[in-house]
């Protein structure tokens, strides 16, 4: 039994429609990357999963049943995380625990291992206004995980973060998806690639793509030639004639340079190189390789 | 209940550390003190000042305890109003557009919950303020003028508590979907306007939270205050007003 399961999930705000009926399961101790270019619906269905907002129409199921409270069991840390300058990041992590319902004593303990977690001990006293964004990011994490949550939503936990800041959360990350299921929002494809079992790839409100991130490595690797030739015009004929060879499947091919996703690899390097020697083409690059999943992602966002 | 007392208890601290909870009372004591000062030293400022036609002086004739002591309550109806409304404007607003409230609303607490803690913390204020405020003018009033009753001036004191806890809760009601100097403005604006109302019609809106002031002033100068009217009228003011702020904050938009 998935621990949370999504149908048809729709979010219209007026004539806009963010949201525009998703589903998807998601299994305990999974971490899933919501993939997207901004503006892909990610933070809405993120909200809308949170709790934060109503959806326009579809089903939210949260361990078999819907319809019920479960925020108690949801740890969530939003884009920009703002918190009351004023408090000590102790007196914070004691706040949220507080407001899930833990005891007075238990709160106290509880925030002061999930400080030690993410990092922040030392620093506990000192008042927010004087944290970094690093460590603010990170005393999100503190009070998201402080109640010991089933499922954490992390909304673009590492965007606005600079490359050490980004690597301290990474870690953490690393770490607390062995005790908790996560599903973060991205639009980086390196961060979801580095710590994620699934992969969500949103575009326009809708999922374009969804499945294991091994599944997907295998299915969108296809074999790919990337060729080059000189400028002269017998090169650029050539290259043109190379598209409607039938072991070429699709193509791109722009002023001297050719990729062409071929099905079967060996004649297609087979035949590129003989006639480019026979032909005495001026072959300048030749690359046999596999496509990746940031060419999918491009494909998907239609860049 | 916990989890209120939880976010009272982190509102009494925002007060305390934003120095809030010093410096209201500190206003309404120098505001209450003023009021039996300047009454009873008129005669002395008007001739320090020197111009004062002859004669004048003659006339004045030193208020009562209770007078002085229900124009007092009428200095708060005004800037003490004003420094309440102006406390109470971004207590909803400003963790609406800081977007603190994301955070709060995630975790399972109820709307009226964080509304609820919020207007006691407002009301905690009030009543240290109008507390220290009124104990203050008492005091000097009796040094300087007379006796007073003690039991009048709290019933009182009191029923303008009241009346300034619904521009406080005005305020904490348009908190909830405006920002928060337009929250300030209709809050003093709307107890401006049921004043102006009630003072056009006393006859047929002596039933309104408005009345209060008046019937602040006649218990304290007189004895009697009349009907229950004003006082349930201004309680049901303050429920629906908490009730409409739970409501506007659960559906409203969050900061992008």
């Amino acid at each position: 039994m998935p621990l949370l399961q999504v149908a048809n999930l729709r979010k219209v705000y007026g004539e806009h429609t963010s949201v525009d009926g998703i589903s998807f399961d998601i299994e305990a101790g999974k971490c899933v990357a919501l993939l997207g270019p901004n503006g892909a619906g990610k933070t809405t269905t993120l909200r809308m999963l949170a709790g934060l907002l109503q959806p326009s129409s579809g089903l939210i199921s949260f361990d078999g049943g819907s319809g019920v409270d479960y925020r108690s069991l949801l740890g969530y840390l939003p884009q920009s995380p703002a918190f009351y300058s004023w408090m000590s990041g102790q007196e914070y992590v004691v706040f949220a625990a507080k407001l899930c319902g833990i005891s007075s004593s238990e709160a106290g303990r509880l925030a002061a291992d999930a400080l030690e977690h993410v990092g922040l001990k030392d620093v506990s006293r000192r008042k927010i206004a004087g944290y970094s964004g690093g460590m603010k990011q990170r005393l999100g994490l503190a009070q998201a995980l402080v109640h010991r949550p089933r499922l954490l939503l992390l909304d673009e936990p590492v965007s606005a973060l600079d490359p050490i800041g980004r690597r301290e959360v990474m870690e953490l990350l690393r770490g607390i998806r062995e005790e908790t299921t996560i599903i973060f929002s991205t639009h980086v494809l390196h961060d979801a690639e580095e710590i994620c079992d699934d992969i969500i790839l949103m575009n326009h409100g809708l999922i374009a793509e969804q499945g294991t991130l091994s599944r997907l490595r295998s299915q969108y690797s296809l074999p790919v030639i990337r060729l080059s030739t000189g400028m002269d015009e017998k090169a650029l004929g050539w290259l043109q004639d190379l598209a409607h060879r039938s072991f070429v499947e699709q193509s791109v091919i722009y002023s001297g340079s050719a990729t062409l996703n071929v099905s079967d690899m060996e004649l297609a390097r087979r035949t590129i190189l003989q006639e480019a020697a026979s032909l005495d083409i001026s072959l300048l690059q030749f690359e046999a390789g596999s496509s990746t999943l940031e060419d999918l992602f491009m494909k998907v966002v239609g860049a | 209940m916990r989890k209120v007392w939880t976010l009272y208890h982190k509102e009494m601290l925002e007060a305390l550390r934003s120095y809030k909870l010093i410096w209201v009372p500190v206003v309404f004591m120098i505001l209450g003190i003023m009021q039996p000062l300047t009454t009873y030293y008129m005669p002395e400022i008007l001739k320090a000042s020197g111009n004062v036609p002859p004669g004048m002086l003659e006339g004045y004739e030193m208020p009562g305890a209770a007078v002085v002591m229900a124009q007092t309550l009428g200095q708060y109806g005004t800037i003490g109003m004003l420094i309440l409304v102006l406390g109470v404007m971004n207590s909803l607003a400003g963790e609406r557009s800081g977007g603190t409230i994301e955070m709060l609303m995630v975790k399972p607490v109820a709307p009226a919950a964080i509304v609820s803690a919020k207007w006691a913390a407002q009301l905690t204020t009030l009543i240290v303020a109008l507390g220290l405020g009124v104990a203050g003018a008492a005091y000097y009033t009796e040094q300087l003028m007379g006796p007073l009753s003690w039991g009048r001036l709290c019933a009182g004191a009191g029923l303008y508590g009241l009346w300034l806890l619904c521009a406080v809760s005005l305020t904490l009601l348009f908190s909830a979907w405006l920002r928060g100097p337009a929250a300030a403005f209709l809050g003093l604006g709307s107890a401006a306007a049921m004043s102006l109302a009630h003072s056009l019609l006393p006859s047929q809106l002596g039933w309104t939270p408005a009345a209060l002031t008046a019937q602040s002033a006649a218990i304290i100068t007189e004895g009697r205050g009349g009907t229950w009217g004003p006082a349930c009228s201004a309680g049901v003011l303050i429920v629906v007003c908490l009730a409409a702020a739970s409501l506007l904050i659960r559906r409203n938009k969050l900061p992008d």
